[in-house]
């Protein structure tokens, strides 16, 4: 049957162009999913230390900023910073948030690293990147789906839809009820 | 040598430094600015309401970059915007950049033990200590539903 060729060359090589994205999908999937667990985009460091608050009293804006970072040993570009109350600084330089609590020199960081390649596949499986990656995520979107639709009759006889591959559909196609019954 | 291209290729897609967008969201499209400071004086008259607001983003979820602080006009000021888990993803990076958001104004009532909870659970994101006597009474949180933001990086 000339349809089935053509069905298993769609197959085929659409599923040679959907290989890298599923993979990127997949992994991103799985750590996506247990973001209760963890955090799939950044390692995160927190740390407490004090410093003597003594030298920092009189001193103002980037000289304050400048001798707080000297003595955590900080010498991450300077994004900013922000005075929470009185007591509390913030300064945030590169991958480190720091808040410093002038009054006794408790010094908390946040120092953040993005976790490498993960980070990128779930920028884009999540879509962040937005623009035209959203036209070729939907591209990819839907040669899946044509790849489920030729999966089904690549095979004739026992093992294909009309035999095995029913049953599986079946239970494929249970599994969502079942959890949709169970939990809705 | 082509296999060597090709996996040169592969690994280079897969772990280049991508360039990431810097706007989140819709976009910002209200033209005028409304200040923090005008929001939290009179925040009755701004419930429901698209307003754009713009300061430095003082801190962000760590966690699923689902809200962010902005620092307001007015000293020791802030306003929360809160967005919908997965549609924003607000990037750590932005702490300490000037952003612009957009959102609508929003309002949550919490009591003492809600409060006591949320800020416990905040403090342990942190990995910052919390004394839950610090909360003496429930409180009126105002804050933005953001839509979306443009952010300076």
């Amino acid at each position: 049957m000339k349809w089935r060729r053509w069905n298993n060359i769609l197959h085929r090589d659409l599923g040679y162009l959907c290989f890298g994205l599923t993979i990127i999908y997949a992994i991103s999937g799985i750590a996506v999913n247990h973001i209760a667990d963890w955090n799939p985009n950044y390692r995160i460091e927190r740390i407490q230390s004090t410093i003597d608050p003594g030298p920092l009293a009189g001193l103002n804006g980037d000289d304050l900023v400048a001798s707080i970072l000297t003595l955590i040993g900080e010498s991450a570009e300077i994004k900013g910073s922000y005075r929470q109350d009185p007591e509390h600084l913030q300064i945030f330089v590169v991958n480190n948030n720091i808040t410093v609590n002038l009054k006794n020199g408790t010094v908390y960081q946040e120092k953040s690293r993005t976790r490498k390649g993960l980070y990128e596949m779930n920028f884009l499986h999540i879509n962040h990147a937005k623009k035209l990656w959203t036209y070729v995520a939907d591209l990819y979107a839907i040669a899946l789906g044509l790849l489920a639709i030729t999966g089904l009759f690549v095979l004739r006889g026992k093992n294909g839809i009309t035999g095995r591959g029913a049953w599986l559909t079946g239970i494929g196609f249970l599994i969502p009820i079942f959890f949709l019954w169970l939990y809705l | 040598m082509t296999k060597t291209v090709f996996v040169l290729l592969i690994s280079s897609l897969l772990f280049c430094v991508p360039a990431f967008g810097k706007t989140y969201g819709k976009g910002v499209h209200v033209t005028e600015t409304t200040p923090v400071s005008a929001i939290l004086a009179n925040p009755d008259s701004y419930l429901g309401k698209t307003v754009k607001i713009e300061g430095l983003i003082i801190e962000v979820c760590s966690k699923r970059g689902c809200w962010i602080y902005v620092a307001g006009d007015q000293p020791q000021e802030k306003i929360q915007v809160k967005v919908t888990d997965g549609e924003i993803v607000f990037p750590m990076s932005a702490t300490g950049r000037v952003g612009t958001i957009e959102g609508i104004v929003d309002e949550v009532t919490m009591s003492k033990d809600e409060m006591v909870r949320y800020q416990r659970h905040l403090a342990e994101e942190k990995g910052k200590p919390f004394d839950p006597a610090s909360v003496e009474e429930g409180k009126r949180f105002i804050r933005l539903i953001g839509l979306g933001a443009e952010i300076n990086e």
